[in-house]
């Protein structure tokens, strides 16, 4: 599949690693092995040692593979996900070109020494913090890996909160900003159109299936997510 | 002390009539912007000057912040006029870049040398009100470390009238300025001073209403800072709407104690009682304590300000009879 028809990007958090077969075999596009959002401080050591097995679960299932990493993190976690069958890293609260460019090298390195052809490895950047959007057209400069652009958890991470009309607040902003810049540097935007009071880890599949075509209508090509039963929706929305 | 500066409500006056100056401190803002600008005429500009250094102790007198509002064409004559000790903010409107912002900036730090004012005391408040201005946002935003809060233009009038944008209208007609300065502020790590959209069609300056609803708006958004208005009426709703109710504040405490419950499982997460409880929902918990406690110790400040000046004026009022 052609990266950027990738609609359903689920996350699956590698504490919990006994789950992530289930959940690779539901039928989203790609899954997420999360290092940074769904794991807690003291279990990431844990967590990464699951990621090589992740990746042959994930890829046997016929989804494509990446994992989430945090740039403060950057070495531990690339060092433990970066192995032949990993499509590409969602880089989050990504900050500025220059984090951007280590993290690229480092992949540079590691592809070399474990055998994987040189910039097999994508980047998905998920733009979460405001310097962040700010300085995204750059960021995205920054590596030819970077391959789609999402907000990712910006809304919880910026704190973004519902306004009365239940748009939550600078979201209509941002997702707008994200896609130019995304349409500027034929790069893939991810995300959908979310309304209060859905945050995504509660959102129904009908609620999904509003934001996703909300999404769809401002451009974006596909999402993440949280839950299996969002991927059907996904799927019907950017059809 | 607080980390937080509680600025929820504030009134736009004109520095000429007196009578909104002297009674301004029975008004229970947190802050009071002197004008000499929009609302001065020309010919009295002048004039307008001698009477800020007055007007700032009236102001202050019941725990107010004075504020002030200069001429975009009278930059130095203007902040010689109200740069005295007392003064908290300028507000330069018109922003166009951030060398006009570097120019005021060392004629302050000049005045504050000069008269005594501690130094970089005094905030700078470009106001974002034109395109040119919109288009430097960023640029402007990071001119001056006196530049400590940063919001879109509030009211909107004069970049309504320079884009020719309608102004009462029942959409969001500045989405992307706010935008703009908002994701400005933000990147450097400012204030930000926002109103979310609440319509307002009918163009009232006066709707106790509408500005308790605008301000609760914008607590529930997360934000602390008021826009202030133009008339009294305003100022009990801006105060309110500003401040957590104890329903509010209950229900923080509330979720940090589900929260203890989220730390000692081996999740990042639970949904307690229909709701996701995580570490963003506890930021938040914590973020509505301690402004509802930061508010409380500001009313109280303000109480005993008002308090001290009644008693004097009674005391004056008394020897004079």
């Amino acid at each position: 599949m052609e990266p950027s028809q990738r609609r359903s990007w689920l996350l699956a958090s590698l504490s919990h690693p006994d789950r992530i077969e289930t959940l690779a075999r539901c039928g989203a596009d790609a899954i997420v092995l999360d290092l940074v959002e769904f794991v807690p401080e003291e279990a990431k050591h844990a967590a990464r040692h699951e990621v090589v097995a992740a990746i042959a679960t994930v890829r046997a299932a016929g989804a494509a593979a990446f994992t989430m990493v945090d740039p403060e993190l950057a070495y531990a976690d690339l060092h433990a996900c970066v192995w032949p069958g990993l499509d590409g890293v969602v880089v989050s609260r990504v900050e500025s070109a220059a984090q951007l460019r280590e993290i690229d090298e480092l992949i540079s390195r590691l592809e070399h020494e474990r055998g994987i052809p040189t910039g097999a490895v994508r980047i998905a950047l998920a733009l979460e913090t405001a310097r962040g959007n700010q300085d995204g057209y750059e960021i995205a400069c920054a590596s030819p890996r970077v391959s789609a652009l999402t907000l990712g958890r910006a809304d919880l991470i910026m704190d973004l909160r519902p306004e009365p009309d239940g748009e939550i607040h600078l979201m209509p902003y941002l997702m707008q900003r994200l896609v130019i810049i995304a349409g500027a540097l034929g790069k893939t935007p991810l995300g959908a159109w979310w309304r209060a009071p859905d945050r995504g880890l509660l959102a129904t599949p009908q609620n999904t299936y509003q934001a996703a075509q909300r999404g769809r209508a401002i451009g974006f090509k596909g999402t993440l997510c949280l839950h299996p039963d969002q991927i059907d929706p996904i799927h019907r929305a950017f059809a | 002390m607080s980390k937080y500066t509680v600025r929820r409500s504030g009134l736009t006056m004109p520095i000429v009539t007196a009578r909104f100056v002297d009674n301004a401190w029975r008004r229970g803002c947190d802050f009071v912007i002197l004008d000499l600008e929009d609302s001065v005429p020309q010919h009295m500009k002048p004039h307008a000057r001698t009477l800020v250094n007055a007007a700032i102790a009236k102001i202050a007198r019941a725990g107010t912040e004075p504020f002030a509002r200069i001429n975009h064409e009278y930059m130095l004559a203007d902040l010689d006029a109200v740069v005295w000790p007392g003064i908290r903010r300028i507000r330069y409107p018109k922003t166009e870049c951030g060398d006009e912002v570097r120019q005021m900036d060392a004629i302050i730090t000049r005045l504050e040398r000069e008269r005594g004012i501690r130094p970089g005391s005094i905030e700078i408040d470009p106001g974002i009100e034109t395109a040119i201005g919109v288009t430097n946002v960023y640029e402007i935003a990071a001119s001056s470390p006196r530049i400590r809060e940063f919001g879109a233009t509030s009211g909107g009038y004069d970049l309504s009238r320079d884009l020719g944008v309608e102004m009462f209208v029942d959409y969001d007609q500045f989405v992307y300025v706010r935008g703009e300065s908002e994701l400005a502020a933000r990147a450097l790590g400012l204030g930000v001073r926002v109103a979310p959209f609440v319509a307002n069609t009918s163009g009232s300056v006066s709707d106790g209403d509408h500005a308790y609803r605008q301000a609760e708006a914008a607590r529930k958004c997360g934000f602390h800072l008021g826009t202030g208005g133009l008339n009294p009426a305003v100022v009990e709703g801006h105060n309110r709407g500003h401040t957590p109710s104890d329903a509010d504040v209950r229900d923080a405490h509330w979720v940090l104690e589900q929260y203890e419950r989220v730390l000692a499982s081996a999740q990042t997460w639970l949904t307690i009682d229909n709701r996701v409880i995580d570490r963003y929902e506890a930021a938040r918990a914590r973020d509505t304590i301690d402004w509802a406690r930061a508010c409380a110790e500001r009313d109280r400040e303000k109480e005993q300000a008002v308090a001290r000046t009644r008693a004097a004026l009674a005391a004056a009022t008394g020897e004079a009879g």
